[in-house]
Formats: structure tokens, sequence, C-alpha cells
């Protein structure tokens, strides 16, 4: 299991079109995965959940990765995170 | 095996606010206006002062909200002003969070005064004691219960809470879909918060951003309200069945006689649930359907499988005495004259 830290860099939060691409991600890996905010764990592949988190711009979040591809996943939706979601 | 309800997180509320308060039914009056209103709240029972006004503090609780009923309220009016003032003071001094008075009562400005120098809520209610103390303890319970989120899809069917629960893409959210269709009511499908009330009791309701809102695979968003009216969806529901959906295994054992109710532990509370096997041709709707009615009369008549198995009991004690075997087997003793 892996856990790394995040923050949400883009000013509109994750709203509807970055909660899609997290899902898209996150789906490719066979991993669970999971966002975790305020002791709230949310599957990263359910896109109802995703947009449950209302993560606004600031917003801290722990992704944990628990299967085969975890270290890869990890890096891949840490890099996502760190783009900010091609958004300004 | 792992299943979602292996790793429900709780989700323990340690702290609320003073301004939270507000929002209760007990129609609170600021008497100090906004002071002491981001005071934090860490214990869930409330606290009579009563002895603490006399001096002796040994039990006093300081993080509780206070409450000044008759007791403390003539006990104050029985003093000198110096001493009153004296009395209001030991109390204020360990600055609890805030003041609740009960029956309509005012404290005086000079004891205003003292409570908002040290930063302290005062409170008032025109409702008694005994209410009051109700109406708090029930309204603080609910703040402070332990919460959880959980994946999977709760539907009312007849008026029995099931929580169906499986892999993802196992097909839970169909399920619901399907239930919506036959008349039944969503309460939330995907995100699940779970709130434990009264140590006994789990309520589930939805998310206030999703709503009633669901996602299905390859199409996206529907909102079912919209779609299947008011009458489609609820609110909150108590939990009362577990529905874990599994795929079938071959040589995998599964419930045949129904004798046990097989509770889960959620956030300490025990549930009772059914794990179902599902393959090709399962029409899993009637059997959630058929699991509600069970649950119904297992609660309300009569548990099927503890009949079945009682007459049978009854059967093997005749046996014993009369070994006859199938002559009295019949349900039908005599045939009705139409043979039809």
């Amino acid at each position: 299991m892996v856990e790394t830290n995040v923050t949400v860099k883009n000013r509109a939060g994750i709203h509807t079109r970055p909660a899609a691409s997290i899902v898209k991600l996150s789906s490719k890996f066979s991993s669970d995965i999971y966002l975790i905010r305020d002791g709230f764990a949310i599957n990263a592949k359910s896109i109802i959940g995703v947009m449950t988190l209302a993560a606004e711009q600031g917003a801290n979040l722990t992704i944990r990765a628990d299967g085969e591809d975890e270290e890869l996943a990890s890096k891949e939706m840490k890099e996502l995170f760190d783009s900010g979601f091609g958004e300004p | 095996m792992t299943s979602t309800l292996d790793n429900i997180v709780p989700l323990k509320i340690d702290k609320i606010t003073v301004d939270e308060l507000l929002v209760s039914d007990l129609k609170l009056i600021k008497l100090t206006d906004k002071v002491g209103l981001d005071n934090i709240i860490t214990n869930k029972n409330i606290y009579r002062p009563q002895l603490a006004l006399t001096g002796n503090l040994g039990f006093f609780n300081r993080n509780s909200v206070q409450v000044f009923g008759n007791t403390e309220i003539f006990y104050l009016n029985s003093l000198t002003k110096k001493k009153k003032i004296e009395a209001f003071k030991t109390l204020a001094h360990y600055k609890p969070p805030c003041i609740v008075i009960t029956n309509g009562h005012k404290l005086e400005e000079e004891l205003l005064d003292i409570a908002r120098d040290e930063g302290i809520a005062v409170l008032a209610t025109q409702y008694d004691t005994t209410k009051t103390t109700f109406i708090l303890l029930e309204y603080l319970d609910d703040r402070f219960a332990t919460q959880a989120v959980l994946h999977g899809s709760f539907v009312d069917v007849f008026g029995v809470g099931l929580l169906f629960v499986g892999k993802s893409g196992i097909g839970k959210s169909e399920i619901a879909l399907d239930l919506v269709e036959r008349g039944h009511r969503l309460v939330a499908d995907d995100i699940i918060l779970l709130t434990k009330k009264k140590e006994k009791i789990i309520m589930g309701t939805g998310t206030s951003v999703v709503q009633h809102h669901m996602e299905v695979r390859g199409l996206g968003f529907i909102d079912i309200r919209k779609m299947f009216g008011i009458r489609s969806v609820r609110f909150q529901k108590r939990l009362e069945i577990i529905v874990e959906l599994v795929e079938y295994k071959h040589g995998e054992e599964y419930e045949r006689v129904g004798l046990d109710e097989h509770p889960r532990k959620i956030l300490d509370v025990e549930v009772s649930s059914v794990t179902l096997p599902i393959f090709p041709g399962k029409n899993i709707t009637v059997i959630a359907e058929v699991i509600a009615i069970n649950y119904l009369l297992r609660t309300y008549d009569s548990n099927p499988a503890w009949e079945l198995s009682n007459r049978l009991q009854q059967e093997l004690e005749r046996k014993t005495k009369d070994p006859n075997m199938f002559r009295d087997m019949r349900y039908i003793k005599d045939f009705q004259g139409d043979t039809e």
C-alpha cells in the first residue's frame, strides 16, 4: 500500500471534468485507489464519489493505492494532480 | 475475500462549535450577541452546574454545555449581589463553551458582563429544563454521531432499507435502477453516508452534492428524482439488511436454509446480511423484493425458516410414537368435491 499526499492546484478545484480525468486514469490500474479527505475514503474509480469530495483549490487529499501496480498508479495520479488537470 | 464492508473507516466527530446549537429545535436566543459563538464543545453530555456554583468543582465538566434551570437560577437569586457575582465567577473562570438558560429566565446584566469578559456564550430558551435536556441531548447525540462512507446502492424496498454492496461493476446501480422502475425508492447510489444513531441504529443518506443522481456506465449521469418523480426517492432510511453481491463460484457454499441471519457489524451495530451469488439469467431484483418481504415476515410475523424447521421437528417427534410413514403426510386431508 502506498499513500501520497497531494494538493488541488487548479483554481476551479475538482469539478466535473477533472473528476472524470481522475476516474479515467485510476480505472487504468488494477490496484484499489482511494482518495481520502477529512477521514472519508472515496474510491477514485467512482465518478460520483470523486465529485462528492468537492475538493476546492488548496484542498489536501491523500491518494492510497493498494495492489500490483500501486507504485505506478500513485506516481501517475500525483502527476495528474500536480499538472492541475491541465487547467490554470 | 475482501469486501467493501471490511474497510469501513468510522469517522468520529469530537468537537462542534457553539453556533451549531443555534440551528437545533431549542429556538435559542443569544443573550451575549456574538460572544463565544466559535467556542468548541468537546463533550456530547450536558452539565447542570448546581454544585459548581456553590464552589464544589469535584466533577465539574468544563467542556460541556452548561444548563441553567430553575435550580441554578433560584440558587443564584437567593444570594446577595456580591455572593452571586462570586458564585458565577467561580464557574465562568473555567470558561465553559456556553450556558443555556431554560424556562425563559434571564441573567442579570452584571453576570452577562462576566460571561462576555470570559468569552462564554449565553443562550436562552423558553422550554423547561426537561424538554431542553431532551432536545439538546438528542441534537448533540446526532452532531457527535459516528459516521462512515460506503460504496454501494441504498434502496427502500417495501419499506425495508436494503444496502447493496459488492465489487465495482457487479451491477449494484443497475439493481437499484431496476427496483426504482418497479416502484421502490432510491435513497442514494454509489456514495452512502452512514450515521450511527443511539448506539443501535444505522441511518443511511446520500450526499448534498450528488443527491439522487446516479451514474450509469456508458450513459453518464441521470437524475432519478426528475426521471421517476418524487415518490421514487427518499432522503433517509434505516439500514436493515446488507445484500452482498458476489460472483458465483462453483464449489463455494451459499445459504440454503435461512435460519441464521448472518449479522454483520457496521460501526459496531449488528445488521443482518445476505450474500447473493450472481450468475447470468438470475433476476436479482425479484430476489431483492423477496428478501425485503421475508424480512417483514420475520419481523412482524414469523420466520418461515423457523416455522418449517419446527414443523419438521413436530413430525419427527410424532414419528417416534407412530412410525406410520406417509399416511398423514398429505397437507390436504380431504379433497374438495370438484377435483379441480
